[in-house]
């Protein structure tokens, strides 16, 4: 496996809007194939932190690397880069009210231009695997909140994007459905994928490869 | 290819999901660009209407009774140096009479047959570049300095008053025409800011998965660009249809040439984009 890394914070410090401190000397490295499960309270800054990696939001101090690449204001077309390679779920990302599950789900393939037979073939596997068939051409807002889950998990991993970032992989799910999505994860994981796992318990089984962390107080504990 | 087929999805949703917004940006734009269509050919057809009464314009020039017969070719020969003179006129006393008579009715020098007081004259007309009250002035004061001219008249009051009736016409009309595209600017950004603002929330998630400020807002200049431009044609086909349906035998009707409503509809189109740009701006900040 290799050892690269993919996220690296270093001594982070950021505030809020408001100018309260959100990180304090937060620091973080996840090497390719691994996966950080960080756990916290809510207002621990978790969803912050999914935003720091996206490069939504800037650290005040200290330097944020993804796949080695430093991010921080002005860089938009290495952000841009960036966020293809990641998959999102939850939090701060959702579906795109005004596309169907099909397109929503192809979205990312569209971003890096894949042919139209790449996209139908994957959208299918995807489909299947999450059992969406029935609502690819429904909006949005005529899903549950647990396919609406299944839906932002077959977009986020529909172009094999290499980091997966999940805020609170159990809301809006039910017990039976999130043991699914566990095993999905667990399935990922095995895959080689790195992830972070953003959540306010921890998940009900092991995930290999995994490193455990507590948000707390603005720095990983 | 994907993200083309992808942008031409997103154009023909922004135009169906939002259908009211798309129509009412559509009519109020072709009913902004017909305003300013009119204006337009309101602006062509009186400007040829005033060079048609100004083509009119003639300086009657008055020669001296001291001026002998023998002289008048010569004098004629000085005036047509003038700059500007384009053709002249010769008149004789007689003919001045025959005039005279026409225009009262009677021959009033009916028994003066041997002494008739009317002035020899030459009556002058102008290419049009000259016909100008500057240009005029300079030319009457020219031709009245030649020996033998007694008087030089033309309508320089009535033609002052044309010029600055023009003037006024033409000053209106660009104040107006601005404005009529301004409107059509912040209307169309505004329309086009409204179905923004309702898609925002997916906006920013296309962000969050990697797509580009311009991938975001294409659809958005491109349907600035078909409803600046279509609205534009649209405006100019209404008016082709009533200048066929309407019979109007007054004057004739100056229409821009093609060459120009092409020009037109590409600017206004560009004008979309503009509007399109500005209706997307601040998302994309």
């Amino acid at each position: 496996m290799s050892s690269k890394l993919v996220i690296e914070l270093d001594n982070v410090y950021m505030t809020s809007d408001r100018g309260d401190e959100v990180f304090r000397d937060l620091n973080l490295k996840l090497e390719a194939g691994r996966t950080a499960v960080i756990t916290g309270p809510a207002g621990s800054g978790k969803s912050s932190l999914a935003e720091l990696l996206v490069g939504e939001r800037f650290a005040d101090d200290g330097s944020v690397a993804i796949f080695g690449e430093i991010i921080k204001p002005g860089r938009k077309r290495l952000i841009k880069k960036i966020r293809k390679k990641i998959g999102g779920i939850g939090g701060i990302f959702s579906l795109i009210p005004s596309f169907t599950v099909a397109e929503n789900i192809t979205f990312p393939l569209v971003l890096t231009a894949e042919s139209k037979s790449v996209r139908r073939d994957r959208l299918l596997k995807m489909l299947t695997e999450f059992s969406l068939l029935k609502q690819a051409s429904e909006f949005p807002h005529r899903l549950t909140r647990v396919e609406n889950s299944l839906v932002q998990f077959a977009r986020a991993s529909i172009a094999n994007q290499p980091l997966i970032i999940i805020d609170e992989p159990s809301a809006g799910l039910d017990r039976k459905t999130y043991q699914r999505i566990f095993e999905y994860l667990v399935k990922l994981s095995l895959s080689g994928r790195s992830m972070v796992i953003l959540s306010s318990e921890t998940p009900p089984g092991e995930i290999p490869n995994t490193d455990s962390y507590r948000l707390e107080q603005g720095t990983l504990v | 290819m994907t993200r083309i087929s992808h942008l031409l999805r997103e154009i023909a949703r922004n135009l169906y999901r939002n259908p009211g917004t798309a129509f009412s940006s559509f009519l109020s734009l072709t009913l902004l660009f017909l305003l300013f269509d009119l204006f337009w050919v309101a602006a062509g057809t009186s400007d040829v209407f005033y060079r048609d009464l100004l083509s009119d314009i003639r300086m009657e020039v008055f020669l001296n009774e001291e001026v002998t017969d023998s002289l008048v070719p010569d004098m004629e020969f000085r005036v047509a140096q003038v700059q500007g003179v384009q053709a002249i006129e010769r008149v004789t006393k007689e003919q001045a009479r025959e005039e005279l008579s026409r225009l009262v009715g009677t021959d009033l020098l009916a028994g003066y047959d041997t002494t008739n007081p009317l002035p020899r004259s030459f009556i002058l007309s102008f290419a049009p570049e000259y016909l100008n009250s500057s240009v005029m002035e300079s030319i009457e004061e020219e031709v009245a300095g030649l020996e033998g001219v007694s008087e030089v008249y033309y309508g320089h009051r009535w033609l002052r008053k044309a010029e600055s009736a023009r003037a006024i016409i033409l000053r209106t009309g660009m104040v107006l025409g601005a404005l009529i595209l301004l409107t059509a600017l912040v209307s169309s950004a505004n329309n086009i800011r409204w179905m923004t603002r309702a898609r925002a929330a997916g906006f920013q998630q296309m962000r969050l998965l990697g797509a580009g400020k311009l991938f975001v807002a294409f659809p958005f200049l491109v349907e600035g660009f078909l409803m600046g431009g279509i609205s534009a044609a649209v405006g100019w086909a209404l008016i082709y249809f009533g200048r066929q349906k309407i019979a109007f035998s007054q004057f004739e009707i100056i229409v821009p040439t093609t060459n120009e409503i092409v020009i037109f509809c590409c600017a206004t189109a560009l004008l979309g984009v503009i509007s399109g740009y500005f209706g997307v701006r601040k998302l994309l900040k």
